[in-house]
C-alpha cells in the first residue's frame, strides 16, 4: 500500500518536473502573453492635393456604434437603444436575432464587440452620447473615413478606397493589413497606397489589472522595452492636376453622355486635367455611407452600359480617326512620297481595289495644307497608296502609340498601331492595300488612348519631345516637408524635319483659324489654337450622310478633337473625345474650346496673383 | 523516534510527526489562500473575496476544536455510534434533496441559519466508520469472496449513488475510492480480485460508450476536453490549461509570494477552491511543490504506518480510511491541476477554501491521531 502511494506521488512529481522544468519556457511565454496586450494605434492616411494645394482626398471622422452581445439587456435596454439609434423595424429585428444567436453559440464571442450601425449621422451621435448611461453595453467608436470634397470630379484619377475582403487579405496581410481595413481601389489611391497608408503603431498594455493596483509599477515590471511604437502618418501627395480645370472640363462636356478629356502641359508632360465621363462618387464607394451603399453602388456602376468605372483616358482605346492625319502627313513628308504642293482632286472619295473609300465631302483640288484644314480623306487615301503601312505604324510608335505611356495609375491600355505583319497574322496571311488607306486616316485597326493622343500632340507642339506622363508632382510628409519631387521625364525625342513639322503645324492652326477649318466655327477670340478634329467611324454601316441622331447610340461615330494652345508658343495640349458624339467639329471642338478658355482665364488670374506681393504664396506647391 | 516515544510512554501521547505535518500543510494552505485572493485586495465590489482567508481561519479553529474532541474521545466509542451516524448521514443526504441550496446547478448544501453545510463532506468519515465497524465485527480469517465483501461495499456505494445524483461526481468518486481502499485492505481471494479487474475493464468500456447518458453536460465536456484538450481551448479545457500554464510559469523557484502573474492578473479561474495548487506552484516553483508533495505523501504513508500499528481491526480500518480520504483528495486535485486527470470539483485538503472541507479534514485527521495515540 505504501508502495502504491509512493508511486502515485512520484507520478505527480514527474509531471511537475515536466511542467516546471522542461516545459517551463513555453508556459512562461504563454503566461506573459496572457497578460500583455498589444494595442494597435491608428494612423492617418495621407492627403491628396491638386497642383494648387487644394485637398482632393482627406479623412473625415465617422462614428460606428458597437455593442457587446453579453452586456446588452434585451428586455430593458435594447428597445431604448433601437429608439436612440433610430433603427428601422426590420433592421432592429435582424440585429436582435444576431445578438441572440451570438449569445447562444458562444459565451466568449458574446463578450466581444460587434458592429451595430456604421457611420451614424450627427444627430444620432449626439443623442447616443448624451444618453450613454441608459444603454450599457453599447458604445460609439470613431473611425476615420476617406472623404473626397470634389465628389465625382477627377474620381478616376484620384481613385477610391475599398474594404479588404477575405480573398484579398491573404495577399496583403503580410503588409500589415487587417480585416476591415480599407486600401486604395483605383487611381492614385491604389498606385500610391504604400505612401498614403502610413504605418500603424502599437502600445503594450497589461490586461486584467485589478482596481487599486499601481499600474505604472506593474507596467515597469512586466512590459519589455520597447513598450510602444508611435504611428507614422501616411505621406501626402501633390498631383499635377488642377481641379478647377477638371471642373471646367466637366462643365464643358455636360451635354454629352460619355467621353473623356485630357489636358497635358506641353513642356513637361504633366497632366493638368483628366476627365472620364460618366464618373462615380468615390465618397460612396469608399464606405462612408455603409456597406450596403457600397454594394449597391458597385452593382449600379458595373451594370451601366456607359462604363462609369472605366477610366476612358487611360484604360480604353478608340480609333483616332482624322486626329491621326498629322502623323500620316509627317511620315509621308519624311519618306518624300508627297510634297507640300502636290494636289489631289477630291471628288468625294477614292476607288481602290474593289472598294470605294469615301471622303467627308467633295473638296476639289487640295494640297497638304488644305487637306489638313478641311480634313480631306481623299488626300490621305492618296497618301496611303504611296506609303508602306509599316512606316505609318513606325511614326505612330515614335510618338508613343501602341505602347503604354507608363503613367502607372489605373490599368493602361496599349492601343494598336497595325503593321503588315499584324494584318497578316490576323487575316490568315492576306494583306489588302486598302488597309494602308484606312491606317492613313486613323481608321481600320488603329486604336489609341486619349492620353496617348494628348502626349503625342504635346510632342508635335514642342517640336518632337515625347514626355513621360506625370500625375504626381511631389510627396510630402504630413507636416509639409517635401520628401520627393518628380521632375519631368523625357521618353524620347522624335527625329523630325522641322520644316515638315512646321508645315503640319500650319495645317493644324488652319483647322481652327482658317475659314474652311473644321473647327473654325467654335474658335475663341483672343486664343490662338491649333489642332485637328476627328470623326471616328465605329460601325461600317454608318456611312456619310446618315443622320447620326437616328443611328443606334452605340453605332454613332466618336467625336474627337486634339490640339494645343497657344498655336505659336504652345503650353498645353488638349484632347477631347465624345463617345458616340457624332462629328468631331461639331461636338468635340466646343468642349475643348471652353476648357482652353477656362485654362486661359485661370492663367491670367494666377499671373495677376503672382504679381501682387504675397499673392499666390498660399498655394503650397509652386 | 518511535522507540523513544515508546520508552517514555505513560499515557496517550501526541503523534508529533503527524501533528507537525498537519500544521505545516495548514499553514502553507492559509498563506497560499491569502496569495490566491490577493488580486482582489482593495478592488471594490470583489474586495470581500480578499478577506476569505479570515473565515478560513475561523473554520480552521472550529476544525481544530472538533478534531481535538475526536482525538480525545477513544476511537472505539465511535464503533458503537457508527450505525447511528451512518443512518443520520444517509438521512441528511436525502434532506439535501428537500432543502438543498442550488449553487452552480448542483444542490449539495444545506442551509442552517446563516451557515451552509455540505453533508456529503462529513459523510466520508461516516462511511469509513461504518465499514471499519463491519470489518471489525467480521472475524473471518480466510480470504474473502466478493459476496463476503458485498455489505461493506454497499455501505460506500449507497451514499455514492445519492451524491452522484446531486450531482457531485467528485465526491461520489471519493466515496467509492475510499470504500475500495478500506475493503482492499482485507484479505481477498485471488479469483475474486481477477473478477473485479475484468469487471472494471468492462465497466470502463461501457461507461465510455454510454457516457452521454450517464453524465451531465458539463461533466461530459470536461471529460472530453481532458481526452482531447486541443479541440476546445476556450471551453471546458480552459480552466485546466490556465492552471497548467500557471504551474509551468512557476518554473524551478517560482515567481515569488503573491507574484504569480497568472493569478495576479485574473487568469486563473477557481483559484481558491479547485486550483489553489496552481497558485502555490506558480508562487513557489518546483521546489515549493516538492515540499508540499512530501508533506502530503508523508501524511498518507504515515496513515498506513499508523494502521499497521493499530491496536484492533477497527483502528486499522479507520486509519486506512482516513488516509484514503486524504490520499484520494490530494491525488485527484493535484492530478487535475497538473493535467493528469479531468477536471472534477475535488478539494485539496487544507488548501481549498471551504468550511465543510476544512472541518471534515481536521476531524478525520483527529481520528487518525486518535488511532495513533491509542495503539
Amino acid at each position: 500500500m505504501v508502495v502504491a502511494v509512493l508511486v502515485c506521488f512520484l507520478a505527480l512529481f514527474a509531471r511537475l518536473v515536466q511542467l516546471q522544468i522542461f516545459q517551463s519556457e513555453q508556459h512562461r511565454a504563454t503566461a506573459r502573453e496572457n497578460i500583455v496586450y498589444q494595442n494597435t494605434l491608428a494612423t492617418t492616411r495621407g492627403v491628396i492635393r491638386d497642383a494648387m494645394g487644394r485637398v482632393l482626398a482627406a479623412n473625415r471622422p465617422s462614428y460606428n456604434v458597437y455593442g457587446v452581445p453579453a452586456k446588452i439587456d434585451l428586455e430593458k435596454v435594447w428597445p431604448r437603444a433601437v429608439e436612440l439609434m433610430r433603427l428601422g423595424e426590420q433592421e432592429a429585428r435582424d440585429l436582435r436575432a444576431r445578438i441572440v444567436a451570438i449569445r447562444a453559440n458562444s459565451t466568449r464571442l458574446a463578450t466581444q464587440q460587434i458592429l451595430l450601425v456604421a457611420d451614424v449621422d450627427r444627430d444620432v451621435l449626439g443623442v447616443l452620447e448624451t444618453n450613454a448611461d441608459e444603454i450599457p453595453g453599447i458604445e460609439v467608436v470613431p473611425s476615420p473615413v476617406r472623404y473626397y470634397p470634389y465628389g465625382t470630379l477627377g474620381a478616376h484619377t484620384i481613385g477610391h478606397m475599398r474594404e479588404i475582403d477575405g480573398e484579398m487579405l491573404t495577399r496583403v496581410s503580410s503588409r500589415g493589413y487587417k480585416p476591415g481595413d480599407r486600401l486604395g481601389g483605383t487611381g492614385v489611391e491604389r498606385r500610391w497606397e504604400s505612401y498614403l497608408k502610413g504605418q500603424r503603431g502599437w502600445r503594450k498594455t497589461l490586461r486584467g489589472v485589478r482596481k487599486g493596483k499601481n499600474l505604472d509599477e506593474l507596467e515597469a515590471r512586466y512590459l519589455e522595452d520597447p513598450r510602444s511604437l508611435e504611428p507614422v502618418p501616411g505621406r501626402d501627395i501633390s498631383l499635377t492636376v488642377d481641379i478647377e480645370l477638371v471642373k471646367a472640363m466637366e462643365q464643358a462636356i455636360r451635354g454629352q453622355l460619355a467621353g473623356a478629356a485630357v489636358v497635358v502641359d506641353v513642356r513637361t508632360g504633366r497632366i493638368l486635367a483628366a476627365l472620364s465621363k460618366p464618373g462615380f462618387d468615390p465618397n460612396v464607394l469608399s464606405g462612408g455611407a455603409g456597406k450596403t451603399e457600397v454594394r449597391d453602388a458597385f452593382r449600379r456602376l458595373y451594370s451601366d452600359p456607359l462604363n462609369p468605372m472605366l477610366d476612358k483616358t487611360i484604360s480604353a482605346t478608340y480609333p483616332p480617326g482624322s486626329t491621326y492625319k498629322p502623323f500620316s502627313a509627317l511620315a509621308a513628308l519624311a519618306e518624300g512620297t508627297i510634297t507640300p504642293s502636290d494636289e489631289v482632286d477630291c471628288r468625294g472619295g477614292v476607288e481602290y481595289g474593289r472598294r470605294y473609300f469615301r471622303c467627308t465631302g467633295v473638296h476639289r483640288r487640295v494640297n497638304l495644307h488644305e487637306a489638313m484644314v478641311q480634313s480631306c480623306n481623299s488626300y490621305f487615301y492618296q497618301l496611303g497608296q504611296g506609303i508602306n503601312i509599316d512606316r505609318l505604324a513606325q511614326i505612330g510608335m515614335d510618338f508613343g502609340f501602341g505602347v503604354r505611356t507608363g503613367i502607372g495609375v489605373n490599368p493602361e491600355a496599349r492601343g494598336r498601331m497595325p503593321t503588315r505583319s499584324w494584318y497578316t497574322h490576323h487575316y490568315k496571311g492576306q494583306f489588302l492595300g486598302g488597309w494602308t488607306l484606312l491606317a492613313a486616316i486613323g481608321q481600320g485597326a488603329t486604336t489609341v488612348t486619349v492620353l496617348q493622343l494628348a502626349l503625342s500632340y504635346a510632342a508635335l507642339a514642342n517640336g518632337g519631345t515625347l514626355y513621360q506622363p506625370q500625375l504626381v508632382r511631389s510627396i510630402e510628409t504630413s507636416d509639409g516637408t517635401v520628401v520627393q519631387e518628380f521632375p519631368p521625364r523625357v521618353r524620347r525625342v522624335v527625329e523630325l524635319d522641322q520644316t515638315d513639322l512646321s508645315l503640319v503645324k500650319q495645317g493644324m492652326k488652319g483647322v481652327i483659324m482658317e475659314k474652311e477649318g473644321t473647327g473654325y466655327k467654335y474658335r475663341i477670340d483672343g486664343i490662338d489654337m491649333a489642332g485637328k478634329t476627328g470623326t471616328a467611324q465605329v460601325d461600317r454601316a454608318t456611312g456619310r450622310g446618315v443622320d447620326q441622331q437616328k443611328v443606334w447610340y452605340f453605332n454613332r461615330d466618336h467625336a474627337w478633337f486634339a490640339g494645343y494652345a497657344p498655336a505659336d508658343s504652345p503650353e498645353i495640349a488638349i484632347v477631347v473625345l465624345v463617345e458616340h458624339g457624332g462629328g468631331g467639329g461639331k461636338n468635340a471642338v466646343p468642349v475643348a474650346m471652353k476648357v482652353v478658355q477656362t485654362w486661359n482665364e485661370l492663367k491670367q488670374k494666377r499671373l495677376v496673383q503672382k504679381a501682387k506681393p504675397g499673392g499666390g504664396s498660399r498655394s503650397r506647391v509652386q | 523516534m518511535r522507540n523513544k516515544e515508546l520508552s517514555f510512554r505513560s499515557g496517550p501521547l501526541v503523534d508529533m510527526p503527524l501533528l507537525v505535518a498537519i500544521v505545516a500543510i495548514a499553514t502553507c494552505g492559509l498563506v497560499n489562500l491569502y496569495s490566491a485572493t490577493s488580486p482582489y485586495i482593495g478592488s471594490g465590489t470583489h474586495g470581500r473575496i480578499a478577506d476569505i482567508y479570515v473565515s478560513q481561519i475561523y473554520w480552521i479553529v472550529v476544525g481544530v476544536l472538533l478534531g481535538v474532541i475526536t482525538t480525545v474521545i477513544d476511537y472505539r466509542a465511535f464503533e458503537r455510534w457508527a450505525t447511528v451516524l451512518y443512518l443520520g448521514g444517509i438521512f441528511s443526504l436525502g434532506l439535501v434533496w428537500v432543502l438543498g441550496t442550488d449553487i452552480r446547478g448542483a444542490s449539495r448544501w444545506i442551509q442552517l441559519g446563516s451557515f451552509t453545510f455540505q453533508p456529503s463532506e462529513f459523510m466520508k468519515i461516516v462511511i469509513v466508520l461504518m465499514i471499519a465497524r463491519y470489518i471489525h465485527n467480521d472475524p473471518q480469517t480466510e480470504p474473502r469472496t466478493l459476496i463476503d465483501l458485498a455489505p461493506p461495499v454497499a455501505f460506500g456505494l449507497v451514499p455514492a449513488a445519492a451524491v452522484m445524483a446531486q450531482p457531485d461526481l467528485g465526491t461520489a468518486m471519493i466515496f467509492v475510492m475510499t470504500t475500495l481502499s478500506v475493503v482492499g485492505m482485507t484479505k481477498i481471494r485471488g479469483r475474486s480480485m481477477l473478477n473485479v479487474a475484468v469487471a472494471a475493464v468492462i465497466g470502463m468500456v461501457l461507461f465510455w460508450n454510454y457516457r452521454g447518458s450517464l453524465l451531465h453536460g458539463y461533466q461530459l465536456r470536461r471529460l472530453e476536453s481532458f481526452v482531447n484538450p486541443d479541440a476546445d481551448k476556450t471551453g471546458a479545457a480552459w480552466h485546466a490549461l490556465q492552471a497548467q500554464t500557471a504551474i509551468g510559469n512557476g518554473g524551478l523557484t517560482g515567481e515569488g509570494f503573491m507574484q504569480g502573474t497568472q493569478n495576479q492578473f485574473g487568469r486563473l479561474p477557481d483559484q481558491y477552491s479547485d486550483f489553489p495548487f496552481a497558485v502555490y506552484a506558480e508562487d513557489w516553483g518546483l521546489l515549493g511543490s516538492l515540499v508540499l508533495l512530501a508533506l502530503y505523501g508523508f501524511v498518507c504513508i504515515w496513515a498506513v504506518h499508523i494502521a499497521s500499528q493499530a491496536r484492533d481491526r477497527f483502528g486499522a480500518a479507520l486509519a486506512i480510511g482516513v488516509g484514503a480520504i486524504f490520499f484520494w483528495h490530494t491525488l485527484f486535485n493535484l492530478g487535475m491541476a497538473i493535467g493528469l486527470f479531468p477536471v472534477v470539483g475535488i478539494t485539496l485538503p487544507l488548501f481549498s477554501y471551504g468550511g465543510s472541507s476544512v472541518v471534515t479534514t481536521l476531524i478525520s485527521l483527529g481520528f487518525l491521531m486518535n488511532v495513533s495515540m491509542r495503539r
